[in-house]
This record gives structure tokens, sequence and C-alpha cells, in this order.
């Protein structure tokens, strides 16, 4: 033949361009849209934390931005121990969303964990006994949403709402209702011990497991068969089967992550309180899925990682936080949250329109 | 008309040259009914190595209903199946891949957010040598990029980046990319619905080409259209369909668009011919 039948079309031949009314974009153009956002998102965590960091100088002259309660030490422990919890949840929030589900039982799977936890530690099993109970608990309300989800073909959002009212009032049963201290006559367990307690570099051990799991989860992602696997259903669950992929392995996987995940935040809660309230975690799942999106991701799946689930995390931190310190009402934080994201992903979208119509 | 009108089984008298050759795939006397509609009476295919073989007919013709039997979608009523001479018979699409027949469908079973690597490798992914392959189980993405780039320029597909996402293709590279899949990994045969439906001009003159290429790495290609122009451009021979039966065979050079026409219709050439002047 004379020429390749599809050489390089958006480079050495425009007029195929043309002729299928589409645009070839060069690989770089997605990479360098998802690097964008990751910068001004990045921009915006710096320009929020610089005005934290001034409003929070207490002389108020800023000369002594050093003495600034936002970026003292104290502080940056107490934001990287609020994000350990939430943070847990939403790595395994992103698995889900990259697949195009969603988890709303994370939250109220922290709040039933952590009552159980307590109750066990109380009971005075051992720590690691505690640990894989409370693990496998998770798994287990993960495989049963996996399971309704890709077996039994129940919409996700109905799956894990009904798990969300199950697993709460599950929360509730078990621990009365009432708040379970794990130290009622003194002494706080070790485990308690150790999820308040900094390690290395005064880095609290809660947010290293955070990173852990983090660290674990990129990587699963980037660089397994089964990592991959999990975008390929998000972007086309049909080819995804054809292709061999078992659809369902991997659907029952990703919300057993979730499960897990759901639980260690858990099992981290309760040991940085030193004890569990049914309560906890309520509205959790909704932080996690806004770190998620708010990162890149794509309700409609097949987008986003954990390094911007990360940032977004950081982002949502950071401003409740920040808000708390300046002394503003806690529900401002609640409603600059809400906007901040609402905004930022309108921002995207607006951007990634831009970009796919030049 | 000197095609051949067939309703029984046999050997190919329209094509001597492959009269002692063995079909690759052959369907004998196949039927299917959808309730009391009947899809497909008593209808033969054979499709012989080294050839492209194009299936025409108007809509209802029991185009589709012959290719999801071929491709494993559906199970034939009455007749069998058979591959290089034996008995197959396929429970489902993933059976008639595992014997080497491979369908690029219409709506392209591509992941679109995914590369092009990871397009052409879904499903049968490289692990790295060592143990950072075995124990950590770590993909091998620069040897599957590179392996995917070999295979694209032997196919004279000539995409530049394997890392560009499916979704930011054109409609025809898309269809390069599947095409490229499907004869990857040592398929036997390539079916194709409609390659060329949703593309412009030049977009299709690349697809045809491709499927001439598919050819010349000697893997034998069914395509299905509704285009008579494209399929005259690369058709060795034309099965054309006509309410759920086989019409008959045309060859392009013996054959003219009329007289496919004709066979699709069910009308005479000389009203063809009328209609057409």
């Amino acid at each position: 033949m004379a020429e390749s039948p599809l050489s390089a079309a958006p480079v050495t031949e425009p007029s195929v361009v043309s002729d299928s009314g589409r645009k070839g974009l060069s690989g770089g153009v997605v990479s360098r849209v998802d690097l964008a956002l990751r910068l001004g998102l990045l921009g915006i965590i710096i320009v929020v934390g610089i005005y934290f960091a001034i409003r929070t100088i207490p002389s108020g002259n800023l000369s002594d931005i050093g003495q600034s309660t936002f970026i003292s030490t104290g502080n940056l422990q107490n934001i990287a121990r609020q994000m350990a919890v939430v943070g847990v949840l939403a790595v395994g929030e992103t698995f889900v969303i990259i697949t195009a589900g969603i988890d709303l039982s994370i939250g109220a799977v922290l709040g039933f964990s952590g009552i159980i936890a307590a109750q066990r530690f109380i009971a005075g099993w051992p720590t690691p006994a505690v640990i894989v109970t409370v693990l496998l608990l998770g798994i287990g309300i993960g495989l049963v949403n996996g399971f309704l989800v890709g077996g039994a073909k129940v919409p996700p959002f109905i799956v894990t709402l009904g798990m969300l009212g199950i697993a709460r009032g599950a929360a509730y049963l078990a621990g009365n209702g009432l708040n379970t201290s794990l130290s009622p006559t003194g002494e706080p367990v070790p485990f308690s011990n150790w999820a308040s307690d900094t390690s290395l570099l005064g880095i609290p051990n809660i947010f290293l497991v955070l990173a852990a799991v983090g660290i674990a989860g990129e990587l699963f992602l980037r660089y397994t068969r089964r990592g991959r696997y999990v975008y390929a259903l998000g972007s086309n669950p049909e080819a995804a089967r054809l292709s061999g992929v078992n659809v369902l392995a991997i659907i029952v996987l990703v919300y057993a992550i979730s499960g897990c995940l759901a639980s260690m935040a858990g099992l981290l809660q309760t040991g940085r309180l030193n004890g569990a309230n049914p309560n906890n975690g309520l509205g959790n799942e909704l932080d996690a899925i806004a770190a998620v999106v708010l990162g890149g991701a794509s309700l409609f799946g097949a987008r986003g990682n954990i390094i911007g689930t990360f940032f977004g995390l950081v982002l949502i931190n950071e401003l409740a936080n920040g808000i708390d310190l300046i002394g503003a009402d806690a529900h401002v934080q609640q409603a600059v949250e809400g906007l901040l994201l609402i905004v930022i992903v309108w921002v995207d979208q607006w951007r990634k329109r831009r970009i796919a119509s030049a | 008309m000197e095609t051949n009108e067939r309703s029984s089984g046999g050997t190919m008298p329209d094509s001597p040259a492959k009269a002692n050759n063995v079909p690759i795939l052959q369907a004998r006397n196949v039927s299917k009914h959808f309730g009391s509609v009947s899809a497909l009476e008593n209808v033969d295919f054979e499709l012989y190595p080294n050839e492209i073989l194009a299936v025409v007919g108007d809509n209802g013709a029991g185009k589709s209903t012959l290719i999801k039997i071929l491709s494993g979608a559906y199970q034939p009523d009455e007749g069998e199946l058979l591959m290089d001479g034996q008995h197959v018979s396929f429970k489902n699409p993933m059976d008639a891949r595992r014997h080497g027949i491979e369908t690029v469908y219409q709506d392209l079973a591509l992941a679109a957010a995914l590369d092009i690597a990871s397009n052409l490798f879904l499903g049968r992914e490289e692990r790295r040598a060592g143990l950072v392959g075995s124990l950590l189980r770590a993909l091998d993405k620069v040897r599957m990029r590179r392996e995917a780039a070999d295979h694209m320029s032997s196919l004279k597909i000539g995409l530049r980046s394997m890392r560009q996402p499916v979704e930011t293709l054109s409609g025809g590279q898309r269809q390069g990319v599947a095409v490229a899949r499907a004869v990857s990994w040592g398929k036997r045969v390539v079916i194709m619905d409609e390659p060329t439906a949703a593309l412009g001009v030049k977009e299709s003159g690349m697809v045809l080409e491709l499927i001439k290429a598919v050819k010349a790495r000697g893997v034998p290609v069914v395509l299905i259209s509704h285009n008579l122009p494209h399929v005259f451009q690369v058709a060795d021979r034309i099965l054309v369909m006509r309410l759920g039966k086989r019409a008959g065979i045309a060859k392009p050079g013996e054959q003219t668009m009329e007289d496919v026409v004709a066979l699709m219709t069910g009308a005479s050439r000389a009203e063809i011919a009328a209609a057409a002047g």
C-alpha cells in the first residue's frame, strides 16, 4: 500500500482530523490537564495555608509569622491526625469511584467498627486479635456490598445507602447508643497510646498508617493487573468482560477494600479518642467523596488516583482546621467546603471542555 | 445470473481455486428462530484461509444473526459449525474467542480512558521479570508499550505514542486499535461488524487498507457492511443474504454492484439497471 493506513493522523495528516470531525489530541495533553488540576489544587492549598498562617499570628504582626498558631508543630500534627481517619476512608472510596461506583456506607462502617473495637479492647482481647476481627468485619460488609452490586446488579448508591442504615443501626444497638470508653478506670489501652502518639520526626503514628495505606493503594492501582482492571471496569465494563477480565471479582474486590479501610479508620478513630461513640464517622463518607472528587476523580469512573485524593484531603482538613482556629463558626467550614467542591469541579469541567474543543 | 444459487451444503463450485482447501471456519445448514420468526434458514457459510469475505444484505436479511452465531453470541437451532473441518460449538463469545475468532464490534469494545498499550494488552498484561513481577505482581509497562508499538507498526498503523488514551483518538484510529487488538495474540479469524459505518471518507479508506493488511498477515477477515463500494474495494468474495437465506456468492471483478443489489433485493438485473439509469 502507498501509505500507512492510519499514519499518525493529528500530526502528519491534519485533514484526517477534519474528515472525522474529531480532535486527535497528542498523548501529553490529557496528562497535562491532570497536572494542571493537581498544581491548581496545590496552589489553592498553599494560598489558603498562607492566609491561615497570617491570620493566626498571635501578635497580628507579620514579622512574627514564626509564632503563627496554624503552622505550629502541634497544630500541623493535629491536622495530620484529623486527616488520617478520613484519609483512610478516602483511599478506599477512590477505588470504588474509579469503577464508577460509590460507597456511602463507609462512615457508618467506621462507627460500627469503632464500637466493636472498643468492646473487644474492654473485653481484654490482645491488640492483634482486635485488629484482625475488626478488619474482617469491614471486609465482610464490603463483600456483601460487592456481591450485591456486581452479582445482583443492584445500583451501588442503593446498596451502600442501605448498608449505611444497617451499619449505623448496628452501631447504636451494639453500643446501646452510648459512649464506650476504652479506659473507664484510668489507664488507656496500649493501642490507644500508640494511636495518639507521634513517631520519628514528630509525625503522628496514625498519619503513617494513612501514608502506608495510600502508597500501597497507589502502587496497586498503577502497577498491577487488577489495578488496571479497576480503571478498565470504570471505563467500559463490557470491554473489560470481553477481554476476559472477571468483572464480578474486581467489583467485589474494590468494595471489600473500601469496607476493610472503613473498619481500619474506625479502629484508628477509637484508638485516637480512647473510646467509641455510635455517632462516629457520621457524614464522613461525604468528606471522603469530596476529597476523591477534589483530587480529580470522576463519578463516571476511570479517572482519579490516590495522590489526587491526598491533595483533596489536605485542602479539606486545612480549611476545617484553619476556620476553627480563626474563631469562625464551625458551620462556616461546612459551607465553605461545599462551595469549594462545586467551584473546583466546575472549573475543572470547564477547562477540560475548553481543551477538548481547542 | 452466474452466481451460485445454493441452499444445500457441499463443496464450493464457485471457488475452484480453493476447492481442495479446507475452510478455516464453516457453518453448515444453520437455522435460527426467534419464536415464530425464522431469522436464518439453512444457511451455509465458509471462510477460506487468506481471504476477505464480505457479508452483505438488507436489514433483516440475517447478517447479524449469522455473525452472532459465528462469534458465539447465539447458538444455532439447527446446523453445525466447523473449524478446519472439525466440529466445534461455541457456548458464548468467550468460547469463540478461545478458538481464535475475534469480533470487532461496531460499538468498539475498548476501554476509552486507558491508553493504547493498555487496551492492546487488556486481559493479558505482562508482568516484570524476577521478584518484582512474581512477588509484587508489578506490570512490565515498558515492555508492553514496546510490543504494542511493534505490533501497531507491523499493521502499518502509525500511531506515535502508545501512552495516548484511546478517547483522544479519531474514529478511524480507534478502529485501528480495535483491529490491532483483534489480530494480536495469534487470532485465526477476525470478524468486523460495519467497521466503516461511523467514519468519514479518508478514515474509511484507512480502515479498508488495514483490513487488507490483516489479510496480508495471513488472518482471514469476515467483513459485514452496508457499503457496497467499500466491499468491492477489499473483498475477495461476497456472501449475499436475503430474507434469512443465502442468496448467493458474488466476486468483485466477475459481478457488478448491480448484480449484488439484484441478489440482495430479489429484483432482476434489468430492473436494477432501469432504476439506476
